[in-house]
């Protein structure tokens, strides 16, 4: 696997310590991808609310701060959402957003 | 039994378990946590965190608020219910930085609280002093539990003890004795060489009876120049056995400063056999035992008189 731009991550790549943490983020992201999609598209809003509440907490400790800030965005629209299938287009796109942002760390162009 | 009864546990690294359901954090913390000296152990779920907790009870306790099958609230609630778990400080992990999610969080009992994502230093630092913390808390606790002078366990941990044991040899049918020490013509070892004399007797005897006294056994001091230990799974032919053992270590002690003056100790022993299901309060315990040390008194001192609870005498031809 080749890593992106060093320059993306708030931890040092070149450390084995905080490479070991990127990679393993890395390498579980297209499960957890997986998992917002189908939530989503199963109208399973207490998952997809787990899910990016997971996100939110951990990304950066792995050094992916941007995606712990788009889940956070995602966490935020779903608490304060009455009904989320009402909100449902706001939704899509913040998770359309998160999920390009995750895949962009998954495959690097 | 060790030579002195306050350890610091240098031995091995203190555990701090870990109860969230991202793996994600378990993950971050176990590369992160690595280069403290501890044993880091997990938990995906409340429920399963408190078992583990009782199982076998952590220095520390990183709890996740928001989780499945039973929330951090939940989980804290019955830590903090649990006399076995109560003590152990844990610190709140959350992704909310709610202030009503931290109040309700430091009122059932949590030290410390850290809003996820963590800055791992300042996470690194807070489970250091929290370990601190517990750390002399426990060595506190432990204290509280000890005699200064002779560093046996004082009259209340005794109390308590006692209280287990008996009951415990009740329900299960187990062997338990107790033996009363006494230490013969205290009074005129303090009004002959005076006070600090007397204070080294006690300290002398105390280690005697360390000595002699296995893991299981708790050794006390009772009051004044009077000892009690607590023989758990013994019944009172061993007994009798080791607090021989004790009387003969006593009198063949020879005092720096007094080396023509002999100690000697009087001890009275009661016991019962395992299986032999008798039924008595700790009280009784302690009085028949007494009753028994008042014989060895009346017999001639330096000599252990021993019976069953019931009554019956054990001489020491029969244990020997």
């Amino acid at each position: 696997m080749t890593l992106p731009d060093p320059s993306a991550f708030s931890l040092d790549i070149n450390d084995p310590e905080d490479a070991e943490l990127i990679q393993y983020f890395i390498s579980v992201l297209p499960e957890r991808v997986e998992s917002i999609v189908a939530a989503f598209t199963n109208d399973d809003f207490d998952s997809l609310k787990r899910v990016a509440h997971q996100l939110k907490g951990a990304a950066p400790g792995f050094g992916f701060p941007t995606i712990g800030a788009e889940a956070g965005k995602l966490e935020q629209q779903l608490r304060s959402t009455g009904d989320p299938s009402e909100q449902i287009e706001t939704l899509r796109s913040q998770v359309e957003s998160l999920v390009s942002l995750c895949n962009s760390y998954i495959n690097p162009s | 039994m060790s030579e002195s009864l306050i350890h610091s546990d240098s031995g091995s690294s203190p555990t701090v378990l870990l109860i969230d359901d991202s793996q994600f954090v378990h993950r971050l913390l176990d590369a992160r946590l690595r280069d403290e000296s501890i044993e880091l152990r997990s938990a995906a779920d409340g429920r399963r965190g408190v078992e583990l907790a009782r199982e076998d009870p952590p220095a520390l306790i990183l709890l996740d608020l928001d989780m499945p099958v039973m929330d951090g609230f939940e989980a804290l609630r019955e830590l903090k219910d649990d006399p076995r778990t109560r003590d152990i400080p844990v610190i709140v992990l959350s992704g909310l930085n709610s202030s009503q999610d931290k109040v309700a969080a430091f009122d059932l009992g949590a030290v410390d609280f850290v809003t996820k994502p963590f800055e791992l230093t300042e996470l690194r630092a807070r489970v250091r002093s929290s370990l601190r913390m517990y750390a002399l808390l426990q060595m506190l606790a432990q204290k509280a539990q000890i005699d200064g002078l002779s560093e046996l366990y004082n009259r209340q941990y005794f109390d308590t003890s006692l209280k287990g044991e008996c009951e415990r040899s009740m329900r299960h049918g187990q062997a338990l004795s107790i033996a009363m020490i006494d230490i013969d013509h205290f009074k005129s070892i303090n009004d002959t060489y005076g006070h600090p004399a007397g204070d080294s007797v006690i300290s002398g005897v105390a280690k005697m009876i360390t000595k002699q006294c296995r893991s299981i056994d708790t050794a006390c001091r009772y009051g004044g120049e009077e000892f009690a230990i607590i023989l758990p799974e013994t019944g009172p032919v061993q007994a009798v056995q080791l607090c021989e053992r004790i009387r003969v270590a006593c009198e063949q002690l020879r005092w720096s400063r007094h080396p023509s003056r002999t100690v000697t100790v009087s001890i009275g022993i009661v016991g019962i056999g395992a299986g032999e299901g008798f039924s008595a309060t700790p009280e009784a315990w302690v009085e028949a035992a007494d009753r028994n040390l008042y014989s060895a008194k009346q017999a001639g001192r330096n000599r252990v008189k021993g019976t069953g609870i019931d009554g019956n005498t054990i001489d020491l031809a029969q244990a020997g």
